[in-house]
């Protein structure tokens, strides 16, 4: 008896730290007066402060909150007519088939409601010829869609219970029908009515699926903002977020449980008479409450500037934006546009998590953006596809003087007719000079050294791994040939038993402790590693022969509608300043001649950092014509996926 | 007496169901009048039809002259007792009885002595600030009494008010909404299923069976003349026998000839005959207008209710005198013991006890209130 007792209480324990766990560590990290995943270094609110800094997180957390009362209060309100209405259907059968179709929308995947609302915004929208269908209202109604069931499977059944005499009495003493609602029904349900708002209120605030597919320019959340933070790591800033976050929806939870078991029926403390007077007050109170919500939206909405606004896609954290003391672009590009062109623009800058996200929003034509910044690829193929407009070069006069030589002539744009490039960077490989011998450095090998057998990590991305087999080996990285491929499957499965494991962001975690010794990665990242590395650790860098390059550079879309003024801003993130900052902050290279010869800059990175990022920029174009990756047909990428599977399954 | 409702031809059915079937009843200022009869006997559909919760098919109301289904319920001057008495449990007792004021927002020290006034007619002072769900049923039952009666309307109706009380507390409510009715003087239109409720509380008995008005009298002239089978056996116990009116005043069943008080029947006129159980003397077998032997006694406490056979007959007879099971016994019956009514659809249908037990009866009381919900 007594173990089974024991065991059950461990058991317990057990759940409970799988469930908190993970709540914990959030909460210890937010605290971290470092960058580091994996060490404490010590207590501060750094995190804290950070946040209440960054304009355009908060900016996400206002469009978050706006977004979720609105949808809460909406669904709310016409959720609770929607269950009196059901309720008061006669025909038992009506009232299941209703009861049935508003239920269906709780089990639908958010994944196909998402989609299915998109499709019809766009739908919609091109019907009546509108050039972006998708912006605040949408992603509104969309949340308002998915909150209503909730709402009714609340306050059904509170109608339910409820004495059906209840209505009847209020009549019979005198209420009109809609005296006899407000008075008497609704106090009845009003425990129902509060956890459905309280319900819609969180499921709106944390709801990733449906509002990634609703969202249009510029009007960005929360939950959207975190994703698309995936490109570099997600900052702890967020952590701090997240803290902040699990409280207040702890304390609602709380709140609304206080209400139910203070509901009618449980027994409570005799309830205070409230006077005419304070019943008076209440009722301003509450006018002012509604007065005060309503302004809010309508300043959101109506207060909309009448000045042109320009929309920017543009990666996560891929832009300098005023956080830990840094030059905000945005707001810079904002006044020198007025000090040059003499009028008012306003920037809408919204965040993208990859290159395909990008591609698939754009391409759904309900959304419109002036400036994008994707990787070469991708440029590649939205340039094949029509999907780009050539810049007109008088627009941007820094261009000649900024981007050299080496920058041009690239084979996604060969004629430069497209692109201003914004940021390159190159895949080098990562060591840790305290468990490594420098003369094994310098090439591919140092990843197939039986020395370090368990110490290696690899990249759990089928291109990226072969790609470092394919140099090793000196085959062609956008070769078809099926025989070459399988000869780097070969080189992997020899690699394999030496590998500690196949990462993605884990690299960060277990380079930056040691737990792992060689690792190949971006030039860019290898700084942030250092930049939190532990005491035992000493990370070094090296960028072999053959290896992977990549640009991300700044198009303007065939969906823009300001073309001069994108060009002017394509103009501005050349100028010295804002490019500088930009470079500083994202720490990948810059193509931009003002800052790689600016020797501020150079002493602000660092002789090692400028070593690396800047190395011989002659050859800059023709190695990454040679080496970079490109779009493989796709019986190749079916051929690699096949050849990858079998690695994996090994 | 002013005539203060009046109800005509009022016909309802419900899904092809006829529920009220051509009503005529009329209401009298300072009544208080009872709707009697089984469940789906339509008393309460009556009740809701004063009250303004349906519309009827087909007929008329009339309050004090002027018509008032055209009315919707809150402008009607008539308030309900409901049977699970939908106290609002937002509000606490006083807020509750208050409610009909602060709808016609009276001012406030009006409100107050009314509220008080109530409070003190149905003894709850002191209880203002109670919640109304930590009250007892009776308690909860007089809240909804006040709250009803506070706005003074002409006419109040209580739909089976007393249902979920138990039986103690049962006795008394009766007595008390008797006093309030004459305390108040306000007609009291009261909707029941029990048969003893009706008789011991109203100035009129409405029985009401299949949606038809089966007969209206005083508690009085519904027990002692009952005008058919099924008022004769609803109301209290019966036996009820077929007989053949020889000529008036002399009736003719189990082919014994009896001396009655009624008269103005057809020669040979088939009727029925019912005799109250105690009516009936238990004599010495040679001594008996009637002989049967006993086949069952029950001891009721304040009599005996004995069954007897009669030529196949089952009777009852309720008696203070002890008689063993088996034993064989006369039975005499008085003149004016003997009821004589006019064949109906009822007849036949009821007053033999051959399947009797009072488990029984109260078996199908209990399902019939169930059915009502």
């Amino acid at each position: 008896m007594f173990t089974i007792k024991l065991s059950a209480k461990i058991y317990t324990a057990l759940i409970l730290v799988f469930l908190f766990a993970p709540i914990v560590i959030l909460l210890v990290f937010s605290f971290n007066a470092s960058k580091s995943l994996s060490v404490m270094q010590g207590g501060s609110l750094y995190w804290y402060r950070e946040l209440f800094r960054d304009a355009e997180t908060l900016g996400a957390v206002r469009n978050t909150l706006l977004l979720a009362i609105t949808a809460a209060v909406v669904s709310t309100v016409m959720g609770t007519a929607a269950a009196v209405g059901i309720h008061r259907l006669r025909s038992r059968y009506l009232r299941l088939a209703y009861d049935t179709v508003t239920n269906i929308p709780m089990i639908n995947p958010d994944i196909i409601t998402g989609i299915s609302l998109m499709l019809m915004f766009v739908f919609v929208g091109r019907l009546f010829g509108a050039a972006t269908s998708l912006n605040f209202w949408t992603m509104l109604i969309a949340h308002i869609t998915f909150c209503l069931p909730y709402v009714i499977l609340q306050v059904l059944p509170k109608l339910q219970q409820m004495d059906s005499s209840l209505p009847e009495a209020a009549m019979d003493l005198g209420c009109t029908p809609l005296k006899a609602f407000l008075k008497v029904e609704i106090p009845e349900i009003m425990p129902g009515i509060v956890t459905g708002l309280i319900m819609a209120f969180t499921l709106s605030l944390d709801d990733f699926v449906i509002s990634y597919f609703t969202s249009g320019n510029g009007f960005e959340t929360l939950p959207i903002r975190i994703y698309n933070m995936t490109k570099k790591t997600v900052t702890p800033k967020m952590y701090a977020l997240s803290t902040i976050i699990f409280f207040t929806i702890l304390a609602l939870l709380i709140m609304s449980n206080l209400i139910d078991t203070t509901a009618p029926g449980v027994e409570r403390p005799e309830k205070k008479v409230r006077t005419a007077e304070q019943k008076k007050r209440l009722r301003i109170a509450g006018g002012i409450g509604v007065v005060l919500a309503a302004g809010m939206i309508a300043v959101m909405i109506i207060g909309a500037p009448d000045r042109p606004v320009l929309n920017v896609y543009n990666w996560g954290e891929y832009i300098s934006d005023g956080s830990e003391d840094s030059f905000n672009t945005i707001k810079g590009f904002e006044k020198w546009y007025k000090e040059n062109y003499g009028s008012e623009v306003e920037v809408n800058y919204s965040t993208f998590a990859s290159n395909e996200d990008m591609y698939s929003k754009i391409a759904s034509g309900a959304v419109s953006y002036d400036v994008i910044i994707p990787s070469d690829y991708m440029i590649a193929r939205m340039r094949e596809e029509g999907m780009l407009l050539p810049l007109d070069k008088d627009n941007i006069p820094n261009y000649d003087e900024c981007i050299g030589e080496s920058f041009r002539g690239l084979y996604y744009d060969p004629e430069d007719l497209y692109t201003v490039p914004y940021t390159y960077s190159f895949v080098g490989v990562i060591w840790d000079a305290e468990q490594v011998d420098e003369e094994d450095t310098g090439d591919w090998d140092l990843l197939w050294n039986e020395k370090y057998r368990g110490n290696i990590l690899q990249f759990n991305n089928s291109r990226d791994a072969f790609a470092t087999a394919q140099y090793k080996l000196g085959l062609d990285v956008n070769n078809t040939d099926p025989a070459e491929w399988r000869a780097a499957l070969e080189e992997l499965k020899a690699q394999q038993p030496l590998v500690k494991s196949y990462v993605m962001d884990e690299i960060y975690n277990m380079m930056e402790s040691g737990e792992a010794a060689i690792a190949s990665y971006y030039a860019g990242d290898y700084f942030t590693m250092v930049d939190s590395e532990a005491d035992t650790v000493d990370l070094q860098f090296y960028v072999p022969e053959r290896t992977n390059y990549f640009i991300d550079a700044m198009c303007i879309p065939s969906c823009c509608q300001q073309k001069e003024l994108a060009e002017a801003f394509i103009n501005y993130m050349l100028e010295e300043e804002p490019a500088i900052a930009n470079a500083e902050y994202i720490m990948y290279g810059c193509p931009n001649r003002l800052v790689y010869e600016n020797e501020d800059y150079a002493e602000e990175m660092g002789e090692e950092a400028m070593e690396i990022l800047y190395p011989d920029l002659d050859q800059f174009a023709e190695k990454f014509n040679e080496f970079a990756y490109r779009n493989l047909d796709s019986q190749t990428l079916d051929l690699v996926n096949t050849l990858w599977e079998e690695l994996k399954i090994n | 007496m002013r005539k203060i409702i009046e109800l005509k031809g009022i016909t309802k059915s419900f899904d092809g169901d006829v529920v009220l079937d051509h009503i005529d009843l009329d209401i009298y200022d300072n009544e208080f009048i009872t709707l009697l009869g089984p469940s789906g006997c339509g008393k309460t559909t009556t009740l809701r039809i004063i009250a303004g919760f349906e519309q009827p098919d087909s007929g008329t109301v009339t309050f004090l002259g002027e018509d008032l289904l055209s009315l919707p319920p809150h402008k009607r001057n008539v308030n309900t007792v409901f049977q699970r008495y939908a106290l609002f449990p937002h509000l606490n007792v006083y807020e509750n009885i208050a409610f009909p004021l602060r709808v016609k927002k009276a001012p406030n020290d009006e409100i107050d002595t009314q509220v008080h006034e109530m409070l003190k007619l149905v003894a709850l002072e002191g209880f203002e600030k109670r919640s109304v769900t930590s009250l007892s049923g009776g308690q909860q039952q007089r809240v909804a009494i006040a709250r009803a009666l506070v706005s003074r309307p002409k006419v109040l109706l209580l739909d089976e008010p007393l249902a979920a009380l138990d039986a103690k507390l049962r006795k008394d409510m009766q007595l008390e909404l008797h006093k309030i009715q004459r305390a108040s003087g306000i007609t009291f239109i009261f909707v029941t299923h029990d048969q003893e409720e009706a008789l011991s509380m109203s100035d009129t008995v409405v029985v009401m069976a299949e949606g038809k008005i089966q007969q209206i009298g005083t508690p009085v002239d519904i027990y002692n003349e009952p005008q058919n089978a099924f008022v004769a056996d609803f109301i209290g116990e019966s036996n009820i026998l077929n007989g053949v009116m020889l000529e008036d005043r002399k009736v003719r069943f189990h082919g014994h000839v009896f001396e009655c008080v009624d008269a103005g029947f057809g020669k040979n006129e088939p009727v029925d005959v019912v005799v109250r159980p105690e009516d009936v003397d238990i004599v010495p077998e040679e001594k008996g207008m009637l002989r049967g032997v006993v086949t069952g006694v029950t001891f009721l406490g304040v009599h005996y209710e004995i069954i007897v056979d009669v030529q196949g007959f089952k009777w009852m007879i309720q008696t203070t005198d002890f008689v063993d099971v088996d034993e064989h016994i006369g039975l005499y019956i008085e003149p004016d013991a003997i009821q004589i009514m006019k064949k109906s659809k009822y007849s036949g249908m009821f007053g033999d006890y051959s399947s009797f037990s009072n488990e029984f009866d109260e078996l199908s009381d209990a399902e019939a209130e169930v059915e009502e919900e």
